[in-house]
């Protein structure tokens, strides 16, 4: 089922590809323009993956059984299960990255490090004094590293 | 020869060099041995660290890291019967073993010696062979480089991941990454859609840590790998044994065979040397060779000593061979060579048949470095084993973030923008999903490193002469192309006779 949804997304893909490869500023290249190499590749993934989703459409139905044995809502219920911590992780680093900008590199990176670790792990006093250890001092570490050795500047935020 | 050597030796021979090359050793033994955290991915962690070194110094860390990575996951393996990384499968056959039989001392410096002796012999045969390789690159035109490429990622494609459909798929969404942004020959904005973080390109380092490091996280707080891991370090507490390495005796029986070493080591280094095929796959062939070829092949499985320098040795060793497509075309043929490669160019070194000759000090450089390495290994894991255990003890909780800010913050050093940062979130998640439906992804970092070389070959080619039917007749370019088409007809034949096997029961 979901090599069929990539196969998709990478059939839309080449299509978007293929048809903007179109009207680049030509040079006095005669044979090859800057489109026409993307234009190639676009096209051999796109049949390529034609013929993966033909060939799991086969197998699929073939198999005549799309995963939901004991009923839709025990799937999904298993799934979640299985990827609960994946998506949370997911939205973490997201909301992280996002605010990586507006309370800058320490705070933002402490708070990550903490919430990541208490979701992954148990809420109990001595994972709780770990984590808020370890977080501090693996941000203010990389924060001087790279600042002091590769001269990197980190975005400051609103609070300094 | 020589002169490579002295350079590589003056090079090397500097006390804040040796001191990276065992921060090296040391990261990239710690990687192999942490289930879960593979020798890529510290390779790739490396990378944004290295920027401000010099190239060789940059280099020398990423060829260390790679050494120790490949040594790292013997203990596990050899200790617990748990592979820190892919390629220790086959030494959990008889290490494991053997450490049941209250030998684990004797496991552990069978394989240290036979990954330290292997990887000199692979040295040996990188040295020899390199140059000549490069030498005779230098007759390529762009018709021979294009057809090459063509072929390495196809065999990539189809040695890796679970079927060559996929893999070669994976290969061209990778070619097809590496369009975006400004066009290879004349400069040219390419598919950015008008969104502003596609300007500058996807940049190669942004691909592989979210394609390596961000999908192999996310994987690793899935449910059932949580709890196959906690259950994995309990059994690790009850398992603080207490061992005596003997590094004189197992080196002295090593000696006495040599043949399964030499076999084992050229086994190796031959599959280094294929695009694609790693320590995962020599690691398993060289056990099953010595298996076959041994007077005593009814031991193995029972903590044999061949199996486990077999094993070990064949791991190890395709480090050299896997250099010499490397150093001598610019082919990167692993992921972990592909981002030594992009170390190269991120200090304006350009790989390629000219290198050994423009550049020797780095090839000089990385020649001794691997050495250095190798002997820094010997001595660290003899001296290290102990503490180097506790460290499978750290929990997912703590792992988890620490690497993920490692990921972000080593994406951000790379151009200091941020919206390289967003990239690399839609990255990992489309490298989250391609490894969850067994795409392979190799091909796809292969692809977006050879991507812009294939296509400057293709049109300097083209420009060169309009004629397309030179591809196949220029005989070494005709060469390569029916490698590749070989390469995917093997492959196919191959898969259809399992399915037939199985189908017979």
């Amino acid at each position: 089922m979901g090599e069929i949804v990539i196969g998709i997304f990478l059939i839309l893909l080449s299509v978007l590809i293929y048809f903007n490869s179109g009207d680049f500023p030509q040079l006095n290249e005669t044979h090859l323009d800057p489109g026409s190499y993307p234009k190639l590749i676009a096209a051999l993934l796109f049949s390529l993956s034609l013929i993966l989703i033909i060939k799991q459409t086969v197998t699929l139905v073939k198999a005549k059984e799309f995963g939901f044995k004991d009923g839709f809502k025990n799937f999904m219920l298993k799934q979640w299960h299985e990827y609960k911590l994946v998506i949370y992780m997911l939205v973490v680093l997201g909301l992280y990255i996002f605010l990586l900008n507006i309370l800058g590199f320490i705070v933002s990176t402490i708070i990550f490090i903490i919430a990541a670790g208490l979701l992954i792990g148990p809420i109990k006093k001595k994972n709780v004094i770990t984590i808020s250890i370890v977080s501090f001092v693996m941000t203010v570490g990389v924060y001087f590293f790279f600042e002091n050795v590769l001269y990197v500047r980190f975005p400051n935020g609103i609070f300094f | 020869m020589a002169d490579l050597f002295l350079l590589g030796v003056s090079e090397i021979f500097q006390i804040d060099m040796l001191i990276v090359i065992l921060l090296g050793v040391v990261a990239g033994i710690l990687a192999g041995l942490i289930p879960g955290f593979t020798v890529t991915m510290a390779i790739v962690l490396t990378l944004p660290l290295t920027f401000g070194m010099e190239p060789i110094m940059g280099v020398a860390a990423m060829v260390a890291v790679t050494v120790g990575g490949m040594s790292g996951g013997l203990i596990t393996a050899a200790l617990l019967g748990i592979p820190g990384t892919p390629s220790a499968v086959a030494t959990t056959f008889d290490g494991y073993p053997m450490s049941r039989k209250g030998q684990p001392g004797k496991a552990l410096s069978l394989g240290i010696w036979a990954s330290f002796l292997s990887s000199i012999i692979s040295l040996v045969v990188l040295i020899a062979i390199a140059p000549q390789v490069a030498n005779f690159a230098l007759q390529f035109g762009p018709w021979e480089m294009f057809s090459l490429i063509v072929a390495a990622l196809t065999i990539i494609a189809s040695v890796t991941g679970e079927s060559i459909l996929k893999g070669l798929i994976a290969g061209l969404f990778g070619l097809l990454i590496a369009t975006v942004g400004a066009d290879p020959i004349a400069g040219i904005t390419r598919f950015t859609f008008d969104v502003d973080v596609l300007r500058a390109g996807i940049p190669f380092l942004v691909v592989l840590i979210g394609m390596f490091a961000i999908s192999r996280l996310m994987n690793s707080v899935e449910r059932t790998e949580l709890v196959s891991d906690i259950q994995q370090k309990q059994e690790d507490k009850m398992k603080s044994m207490k061992f005596v390495l003997k590094p004189k005796e197992t080196f002295m029986s090593i000696i006495k065979k040599p043949v399964n070493l030499i076999r084992s080591s050229a086994i190796g280094s031959i599959i280094g040397a294929i695009p694609g095929a790693g320590g995962s796959i020599a690691n398993i062939i060289a056990y099953d060779q010595a298996k076959k070829w041994s007077k005593e092949s009814e031991k193995f499985g029972t903590g044999h000593d061949e199996g486990v320098v077999a094993s070990e040795a064949g791991n190890n060793s395709t480090v050299g061979g896997d250099l010499i497509p490397t150093i001598a075309l610019g082919i990167p043929g692993s992921a972990v060579t592909a981002v030594l490669l992009s170390a190269l160019m991120v200090h304006g070194i350009n790989p390629g048949p000219l290198l050994i000759t423009n550049e020797p000090n780095i090839v000089g450089g990385i020649f001794i470095a691997f050495l250095v390495a190798s002997f820094f290994m010997l001595i660290t894991q003899f001296l290290g084993i102990r503490l180097f255990v506790r460290v499978t003890e750290v929990p997912t909780q703590i792992l988890f973030p620490l690497i993920m800010v490692l990921c972000v913050t080593g994406t951000f050093v790379l151009n200091n923008r941020i919206t390289d940062i967003y990239l690399l979130f839609v990255i990992g998640i489309i490298g989250y999903l391609f490894t969850k439906y067994k795409f392979a992804l190799a091909p796809i970092i292969i692809g977006v490193i050879l991507g812009p070389i294939a296509e400057v070959n293709l049109r300097r080619a083209f420009m060169a002469d309009p004629d397309w039917t030179l591809f196949f007749s220029r005989p070494i370019s005709l060469v390569f192309l029916i490698l590749a088409v070989l390469s995917i007809a093997f492959t196919i034949w191959q898969s259809r006779r399992v399915k037939h096997r199985k189908a017979q029961g």
